[in-house]
């Protein structure tokens, strides 16, 4: 007994011995990150979800990157070309690139990738979509390749350094299939993948041959954790170093803060709140009833109040990160008189009713929205609230036009591009706009999206959100910070707007 | 015995068709998972929807996708997950047994403590002891089972450090899951076993085993305990198809990778296919439980067969 315990402690210490001398000096410890939700498949055409982007970003590369300042550089792609009017974009390849099962990278990837995307197997998912000016990729030789497009995208370059556009190994999909390819992805990035256990977690390890900056730790290690209750134990428990948005509300933060041994770090996120008008029925029809609703509702003191310090005001439908961000745009006062007047001149009586629709479990909106609702009762509106369950008010309430007077969206594109929130917000006829139709708007929206020249671009982005402001499109509130929750062992830890993380550059003690 | 046989069976083969289609119909109220599918995407055409759909294969008629699931079920194919397309079986097969370790290890943590805990009531009828056991159960019978679970984590995992707070992985990460949900049904447990003991003690070979001079702990255990056995299997069994319906709450907390997870997340990403799939396999076990029962019964006492 005591010789075969014997023989087993040896056994292990030749064993750790040995793992200690072939792991590289650079790649050391474990990272574990909780994440709310498990996507279900890594490959990128089949979604949206930003949980997908948090584990694949490490995966994958796109053409183009673009990392926690938000500044787009050379991916895959070393350079490029706008060309032709924004109808191709020629692109020179980085060399000596190999995916994670030493297949090559080169034109031919880059060509399948985008023929995938918009072929068959993309048409399945949703991603497609939001690339549908591509056209095709045409190899002009093993390392430049063109992109034809249909029409100038001028938010594309971004675009490509995300979801949807991640490089893909044609040989190995073409080798093991679509399904394996799901649950076994493989990219060019700087961890591979090890293996994934659906509804529990994905494990990867660092990637010796990737082309950029090698990774300091060799494990990296995803746990799906969607209460956050539970992912904030596992953290304080001390088994959970990481814990990404979207996890800890707001309430939970001075658990994290007691703590000594982990903290809160957050940055400002992409997301932004805003309750948003019926233009076309009831009161809110009326530009002066939504200005005197602005007026009347103290947003600042609604922020300092119930977001403890985790958010700022906005002033349009965007944060500053935003292309297209005014900093000149000034807020509408608080001012309950004129908002008075304003409701007076309309012929509103006192006591009017006023419906909020807000998404049912956002425990902080509510907050929120009951401290708009006793604004709006100082200036003499009957605001009520109804909460819905979040996927029928997305899906089912808001773009079939059946809402109250007001309604919550919270909106953040990752490409932080203002076009891709005041497009779908403001044109006749979008999803997300079932009540308004505005020539003049649709007029200004079309025109920015056919021009290359991004600063001139940036000044009619600029233009749209002052002429929604002036028309009260909306009541602007907020743009939420995203919160990460972090052990004191983690290093180098740079938050990320996005939820496009990237863990090559953290180290663990 | 062979035409009660078949009757239990086509009763019970009814309830799991009524099931299926009732969970069928339902999941398709909560809305259209394409639209689910596409939320992040601004640029989402009606064309682009349609394409979706057709890929989801929910723009067939509601008849045919019924029937492609019912008769699914008779291969173990539950079609693919909605959220990226994994066959819905392999989720099974890897949340299945992970929710019946717990209900398990649950039943162990509620037996070992009502047996004994029932037959000192029992005993000591009347007494304070009795008294006191009667008090502590009803606590643990109003306890809410997430409240409970939150309290053990504050002080196993964070304060003591001493259990992991999630997940499942290795044998102390079943001990406060499955004291969580144990507890509830301890509560009720002890008072079934000492009610049952009691009337066992009153029977006549019980005097007869007293009045042989046998120890009390042999007349307990050795007579009492095991004529009493039987009503209480049959009850433990009954109250395990109970134990799996409670286990999603239980689950959710303790973020355990079983059944109930799975139906939660399912219910949130609109995923028909997970969802009927779970439902359809725990009225599966429930129903299964419930027949083997009345076998048994049936098997017991001729009354019942003939019924």
């Amino acid at each position: 007994m005591i010789k075969q315990g014997m023989r087993t402690a040896l056994m292990a210490l030749a064993l750790a011995g040995g793992m200690m001398a072939s792991a590289p000096a650079h790649a050391e410890g474990t990272l574990t990150v909780s994440s709310p939700q498990d996507p279900g498949s890594w490959d990128p055409v089949d979604t949206f979800l930003v949980n997908w982007a948090s584990v694949a970003t490490n995966i994958y590369d796109g053409l183009t990157y673009r990392g926690p300042d938000t500044k787009l550089v050379p991916g895959l792609a070393t350079s490029w070309e706008v060309l032709d009017d924004g109808l191709r974009i020629r692109f020179a390849l980085r060399e000596g690139v190999t995916f994670h099962n030493g297949e090559p990278f080169n034109a031919d990837a880059v060509k399948f990738t985008f023929d995938r995307l918009m072929g068959e197997e993309g048409k399945k998912g949703p991603q497609r979509s939001n690339y549908a000016a591509i056209d095709n990729v045409e190899v002009i030789d093993d390392y430049t390749v063109d992109m034809h497009l249909t029409q100038p995208d001028p938010v594309l370059l971004t675009k490509l350094a995300g979801y949807g556009a991640m490089i893909v190994p044609p040989k190995y999909i073409a080798e093991n299939g679509e399904d394996y390819f799901n649950a076994h992805p493989v990219g060019t990035g700087p961890f591979k993948f090890v293996s994934y256990e659906p509804k529990v977690g994905i494990k990867l390890e660092a990637y010796d041959g990737f082309w950029g900056d090698q990774a300091k730790i060799s494990d990296l290690e995803y746990r799906f954790i969607s209460e956050p209750s539970t992912a904030v134990a596992e953290l304080q428990a001390g088994r959970v170093d990481l814990v990404i948005p979207p996890t800890i509300p707001i309430g939970m933060i001075p658990t994290i803060e007691e703590d000594p041994n982990i903290q809160v770090v957050t940055t400002a996120s992409p997301t932004v709140y805003a309750l948003r008008f019926n233009t076309a029925n009831g009161i809110t029809k009326d530009e002066r009833v939504r200005k005197a609703m602005i007026y009347g509702v103290d947003r600042k003191a609604i922020i300092d109040a119930v977001l403890g310090g985790q958010a700022s005001e906005i002033v349009s439908f965007q944060g500053e990160l935003s292309f297209g961000y005014d900093p000149s745009l000034e807020p509408l006062p608080y001012d309950p008189n004129k908002a008075k007047e304003l409701l007076a001149e309309a012929g509103v009586a006192p006591g009017a009713n006023v419906q909020i629709n807000i998404r049912g479990n956002d425990s902080t909106f509510n907050e929120v929205a009951q401290a708009v609702a006793s604004y709006l009762q100082i200036i003499g509106l009957n605001a009520t609230i109804k909460p819905y369950e979040t996927n029928v008010l997305l899906n089912d309430i808001i773009p079939q036009g059946k809402t109250g007077e007001m309604f919550q969206q919270s909106w953040g594109g990752w490409t932080l591009d203002f076009d891709n929130t005041a497009y779908f917000m403001y044109h006749t006829g979008e999803k997300w706009n079932p009540y308004d139709s505005d020539p003049k708007m649709d007029e200004l929206l079309e025109s920015q999206r056919a021009i290359t020249d991004q600063a001139k671009r940036e000044e009619i982005l600029r233009e749209i959100a002052n002429y929604a402001a002036d028309r009260a499109l909306e009541m602007p509130l907020y743009n939420l910070n995203a919160i990460f929750g972090l052990s004191n062992r983690v290093k180098n830890f740079t938050p990320v707007p996005d939820s496009r993380l990237r863990l090559n550059e953290v180290s663990v003690d | 015995m062979a035409g009660f046989l078949i009757k239990r069976i086509l009763q019970a083969a009814f309830v799991i068709v009524a099931v299926t289609l009732v969970v069928a119909f339902a999941v398709r109220l909560t809305g259209d998972p394409a639209l689910m599918l596409s939320q992040g995407a601004g640029s989402i055409t009606e064309e682009d929807l349609a394409r979706i759909r057709e890929a989801l294969g929910v723009n067939k008629p509601f008849l045919v996708q019924y029937t492609d699931f019912f008769l699914g079920i008779f291969t173990l194919d539950f079609g693919r997950s909605f959220l990226g397309g994994t066959p819905v079986i392999d989720l099974i097969g890897n949340a299945l047994p992970a929710t019946l370790m717990l209900a398990f290890a649950s039943m162990f943590v509620s037996i070992a403590v009502s047996i004994p805990l029932g037959i000192k009531a029992a005993v000591s009828r009347g007494k304070w002891a009795d008294q006191f056991i009667r008090i502590i159960s009803l606590i643990g019978l109003s306890f809410p089972n997430f409240w409970l679970a939150i309290m053990l984590v504050l002080l196993f995992s964070i304060t003591l450090q001493w259990l992991p707070p999630s997940g499942m992985d290795g044998f102390a990460s079943f001990l406060m899951p499955a004291i969580t949900m144990g507890i509830i049904l301890t509560a009720t447990n002890v008072r079934l076993v000492r009610t049952s003991m009691l009337e066992t003690m009153q029977s006549q070979y019980i005097m007869v085993a007293r009045a042989k001079g046998l120890s009390e702990s042999t007349v307990l255990y050795k007579h009492a305990l095991r004529n009493c056995a039987i009503p209480l299997i049959t009850y433990f069994g009954l109250q395990f198809g109970g134990l799996l319906g409670g286990i999603v709450v239980v689950e959710r907390v303790f973020n355990w990778p079983g059944l109930g997870t799975l139906a939660f997340d399912a219910v949130g990403a609109r995923d028909y296919p997970v969802l009927q799939a779970v439902i359809t396999v725990l009225s599966m076990l429930i129903v299964g439980v419930n027949l083997l029962v009345d076998i048994a019964y049936g098997l017991i006492d001729p009354r019942i067969r003939t019924e």
